[in-house]
């Protein structure tokens, strides 16, 4: 197995898209783009590829790149681009040689951000606002990360293969449907908001609960038999959701 | 109809949660039922066919302790045989003349038994099985049916399932239920590599309704495994003694060489045994395989009482019939309602399954509905009867059920 190729796909895919989320939960970060107009590409030589698009004061996170992006970075290959993940390594950049001060400024400023949130101090979680955006960008970035692992990671496969078609819908009790997949014989897919009729439910009780329950910190038995968590449906669905995207800490630890 | 509350269990449970890791562990745990507030989780006392949780409701009980009851929760007779070899000697030094008596009674009971051996649990049979065939045979291969379950060890967990190697199941290959060619298939691909293959009597997953075993199906399997020198492994864990006094291979033709025995063994008592064929007697003999209290003699002396009991009342055939009732009136009055409810497999252990909906969400709610009105429905698993189940529970049960989709119903 190809480790550098999945994690780069978890990185543009499940880790990078959160740019798409977070000025809109964030005013912090809304008011970092909301001057900004222009589109930044990362192209990896065979591998995945992403653009974040920013317009208006939002952010769209786009599985390809555009044909002329006004930021072009590439990266040699996938363990490249995982070394600027890791901060241990730079892009080429390609195109937007003017916009290099910005990407090492104002952009990386609102990767900071993201991190921030993702990557939380413990006293943090305390206050609540933290913890609703922190824990509903961990759960975006664990739905947005199966499908990638149900293609890559071998045991994943596995498990996706003896998973039953259907939907799975993510929602937390006080904000409703977050996110949901969808098992298909194309693959898994991976979308935000809501299901008319999702074949299961994963429904948390709060957002400290999900935040405990994501976080491994609260188990899913204890959690279920307090009333925290709650199962609907197709339960093997939720199962084998769980193992897969939880595979997905062992690649961005 | 009252709805029950649990105020007790819940506060039982949160205790748990601080001293026992999930609060209940294994199939007992709440996870699977989906609507969880609807259950009791914690039981005070039990009696035929009925147990009551800590709160003081009562519930017909269709779970019967996932299998084990078969006579009746505080049965006399099989708790009299216990309580007395208890009074004599239970675990001691030296193993008990109740070890030959329940040895000879299974021999002379189970066509394909020339002698047997006991422990606790279904998993203690099962993984004793699978090596008695690799040591018989040299070889490593196991066959097992997908979705299959013969306990919680390595080997026969699903890969990705926390704690499991890809080692662990490297060996055991998986094939489609009431699928010979697929058998056929894995045999000339794995030629004298082969050393067991696995099965339940029929199959019955968790989360999937049960599958009879297809015209022909198992003589085939014999066949084959005969031709090829393959142990034949039959887990009768689940079904022993519900469809069969002598083993379910007898309701289905078939002849295995080692049949694994527990649940219904000693109605509740912890025994489980493994049988087998007297090709196999010497070869198990020096496969090394114990436990501190599997020479327990008390649970032996109820599994004499259990199996003398069952013939005396004819267990499989009063199972049978209370299950064919039981069924026929439950598809009967959902469809009075507008539901269909699909039964699968046999009768007295069917599993259930509202097909209006195939997220099963509507099926949950049914059997919530049911479980907080006394009769105890586990959603996503085979129920069990037991011969203490009556005509005043089928009725009761009936107008539970009725009610429920009532519920189901005015909620919609």
């Amino acid at each position: 197995m190809n480790n550098d190729l999945l994690k780069a796909r978890l990185n543009l895919h499940a880790v990078l898209r959160n740019l798409e989320d977070l000025p809109e939960l964030d005013t912090r970060a809304a008011e970092m783009i909301r001057a900004w107009r222009l589109a930044v590409c990362f192209s990896v030589h065979g591998g995945p590829a992403a653009t974040l698009e920013f317009s208006e004061g939002r952010c769209r996170h786009h599985a390809a790149c555009p044909p002329h992006p006004d930021v072009k970075l590439f990266f040699v290959s996938p363990a490249h681009l995982n070394a600027m993940f890791a901060g241990n390594s730079s892009p080429l950049p390609l195109k937007g040689f003017s916009k290099l001060g910005f990407l090492k400024h104002e952009f990386a400023e609102l990767t900071r951000r993201l991190q921030h949130f993702l990557r939380p101090e413990p006293e943090r979680l305390a206050e609540p606002a933290y913890l609703r955006v922190h824990t509903l960008l961990t759960l975006l970035t664990g739905v947005f990360a199966v499908p990638h692992l149900a293609a890559l990671d071998p045991v994943a496969t596995e498990i996706a293969a003896a998973t039953p078609r259907g939907s799975l819908q993510f929602v937390v009790d006080s904000e409703g449907p977050v996110a949901h997949l969808v098992y298909s014989s194309n693959g898994v897919e991976s979308r935000k908001g809501a299901l008319e009729q999702p074949s299961a439910c994963m429904w948390f009780a709060d957002w400290p609960a999900a935040c405990r329950i994501l976080s491994g910190t609260l188990d899913a038995f204890t959690a279920t038999g307090k009333g925290l968590l709650r199962l609907d449906g197709t339960i093997p669905l939720i199962d084998n959701t769980s193992l897969i995207m939880e595979r997905a800490a062992g690649y961005l630890a | 109809m009252h709805t029950f509350d649990y105020p007790q269990s819940r506060m039982l449970f949160d205790r748990a949660c601080e001293v026992i890791p999930g609060g209940i562990y294994g199939h007992f745990s709440p996870a699977p039922l989906g609507q969880t507030a609807a259950f009791p989780f914690f039981a005070a006392r039990a009696e035929g066919a009925r147990f009551q949780d800590v709160d003081g409701n009562e519930f017909i009980d269709y779970m019967c302790a996932y299998g084990p009851m078969i006579l009746g929760y505080a049965h006399r007779a099989v708790d009299d045989a216990f309580r007395n070899q208890l009074a004599l000697a239970d675990t001691v030094s030296i193993a008990s003349p109740r070890m030959v008596e329940l040895a000879e009674l299974l021999v002379e009971r189970v066509a394909a038994a020339d002698w047997a051996f006991f422990a606790k649990n279904g998993a203690d049979v099962t993984a004793y099985a699978v090596t008695i065939a690799r040591a018989a045979t040299g070889r490593r291969k196991i066959v097992a049916i997908r979705g299959g379950y013969h306990g919680t060890h390595p080997w026969m967990q699903a890969p990705g399932h926390h704690g499991i190697a890809e080692d662990d199941h490297r060996h055991c290959i998986r094939i489609p239920w009431n699928d010979f060619a697929a058998l056929e298939h894995v045999v000339a691909e794995h030629e004298g590599d082969i050393a067991g293959f696995i099965a339940t009597p029929y199959h019955h997953p968790t989360f999937g309704d049960s599958v009879l075993p297809a015209e022909g199906y198992w003589q085939n399997v014999e066949a084959l495994l005969r031709k090829h020198g393959i142990v034949f492994i039959l887990d009768d864990v689940r079904c022993g003694f519900r469809l069969h006094r002598g083993g379910s291979n007898e309701r289905y033709g078939f002849h295995p060489d080692l049949i694994c025995f527990c649940k219904a063994l000693a109605n509740g008592y912890p025994i489980a045994a493994l049988v087998g064929t007297d090709a196999l007697r010497t070869v198990t003999a020096s496969v090394f395989h114990t436990g501190s209290y599997w020479f327990s003699a008390a649970p032996m002396a109820a599994a004499i009482a259990t199996l003398q009991e069952l013939d005396h009342v004819d267990a499989p055939r009063l199972l049978e019939i209370y299950g064919r009732k039981l069924n026929d009136g439950l598809i009967r009055i959902a469809k009075s309602h507008g539901f269909t409810l699909r039964v699968t497999g046999e009768p007295c252990m069917a599993y259930y399954r509202i097909t209006d909906d195939e997220s099963q969400m509507l099926h949950q709610r049914w059997c919530a509905e049911c479980t907080r009105r006394g009769a105890y429905f586990a959603p996503h698993h085979n129920w069990f009867v037991s011969t203490a189940h009556s005509d005043a529970d089928l009725q009761r049960t009936w107008d539970i059920a009725d009610e429920a989709f009532r519920a189901l119903k005015t909620a919609a």
